[in-house]
């Protein structure tokens, strides 16, 4: 009875909709752990969260995932890479460790040829590409100026050269 | 001491694979909420993506079975919201909250007023009873039978 009038309270509903405080929220986490009837109808109360926001889902990019997956990745190595004791007998004999040597270095060098670049050298590449073609442009331009100068340089020496034979 | 960094690319990886089901199975139903929340699809997008990147923090959580993964990853996105809702705080407690989806339609004025004050604007039970001028418990009793709408809706 005291199970049901605590249901019936809206307080699972208030909890779903992240609405319940601190205190009604312990009351609630230790209520679900001893009545199973709560439990039940807080996972109910999710089903129906889960149906409505699937109604109302809206698909996200395509680009989405690998955004976030370029960001996860270059959190999880550092969070993983834990030191662990070493075991002389799964790893595989090295040059140094068969010399006696103990394995005190760790092989850091990357296997990749690849490099990888900030997002914001894209725009810098172009407009360098881009100032490339307007200097060649240029340079073109006031190349065939500059010969069609001297072209015109070269006329007029020989009409005065003429001019001065004829005088 | 002999110790050896071991290679965590397989941990790694399997990790990402478990946040990447959940992403398939609950993005689309976040960012539908958040856009609903926040009426702004890009900024909700990068919401999204800093829950997402968040994600591989909480998989003892998510990966519990006590716990429903996407009522965790909501809750995730209410606290990321909440800095928004506190900043637009001021304009919307004057607004009423209404909202429009084939749920809420059948529901009261005064249902949607709290179902939707509490899901998308972050409103608290506190505050949407001086609003109303209703005690607690009658709000509580009003969110409850707004699940009952939601439940018998095909």
């Amino acid at each position: 009875m005291k199970t049901q009038q605590y249901i019936d309270s809206g307080i699972l509903e208030t909890f779903v909709l992240g609405a319940a405080s601190e205190e009604e929220v312990k009351e609630l986490l230790y209520m679900k752990a001893k009545y199973p009837e709560i439990s039940e109808a807080l996972q109910q109360l999710e089903i129906d969260m889960e149906k409505l926001a699937r109604d109302l889902a809206v698909e996200p990019p395509s680009g989405t995932w690998y955004k976030i997956a370029q960001e996860i990745n270059a959190v999880i190595p550092h969070q993983d890479a834990s030191p662990q004791v070493f075991n002389r007998r799964d790893s595989r004999k090295r040059p140094d460790t068969e010399n006696g040597k103990d394995n005190q270095y760790i092989e850091v060098e990357g296997e990749s040829s690849h490099m990888r670049l900030h997002k914001a050298w894209r725009w810098i590449f172009a407009a360098v590409f881009v100032l490339g073609k307007i200097f060649l442009a240029f340079a073109i331009y006031f190349y065939l100026e500059n010969k069609h100068t001297q072209q015109q340089i070269q006329e007029m020496r020989t009409e005065i050269r003429e001019l001065k034979n004829k005088k | 001491m002999n110790t050896q960094v071991q290679n965590s690319a397989s941990v790694g990886q399997s990790r990402l694979l478990l946040v990447h089901k959940l992403y398939q199975q609950y993005a689309g139903m976040l960012l539908g909420y958040m856009i609903d929340v926040i009426k702004n699809q890009a900024v909700a997008e990068q919401y999204l993506i800093d829950i997402f990147k968040n994600v591989p923090h909480e998989l003892d959580e998510l990966t519990n079975p006590d716990v429903n993964p996407f009522c965790h990853l909501q809750a995730m996105a209410r606290k990321k919201l909440a800095d928004y809702s506190s900043r637009s705080t001021p304009e919307n407690e004057s607004k009423p909250a209404l909202c429009n989806n084939k749920y809420t339609r059948q529901m009261t004025e005064e249902q949607q007023l709290i179902f939707c004050g509490v899901h998308w604007h972050g409103k608290t039970i506190a505050s949407l009873a001086t609003e109303l001028g209703k005690p607690e418990e009658a709000i509580r009793k009003i969110l409850k039978d707004c699940f009952t709408i939601i439940r018998s809706n095909n």
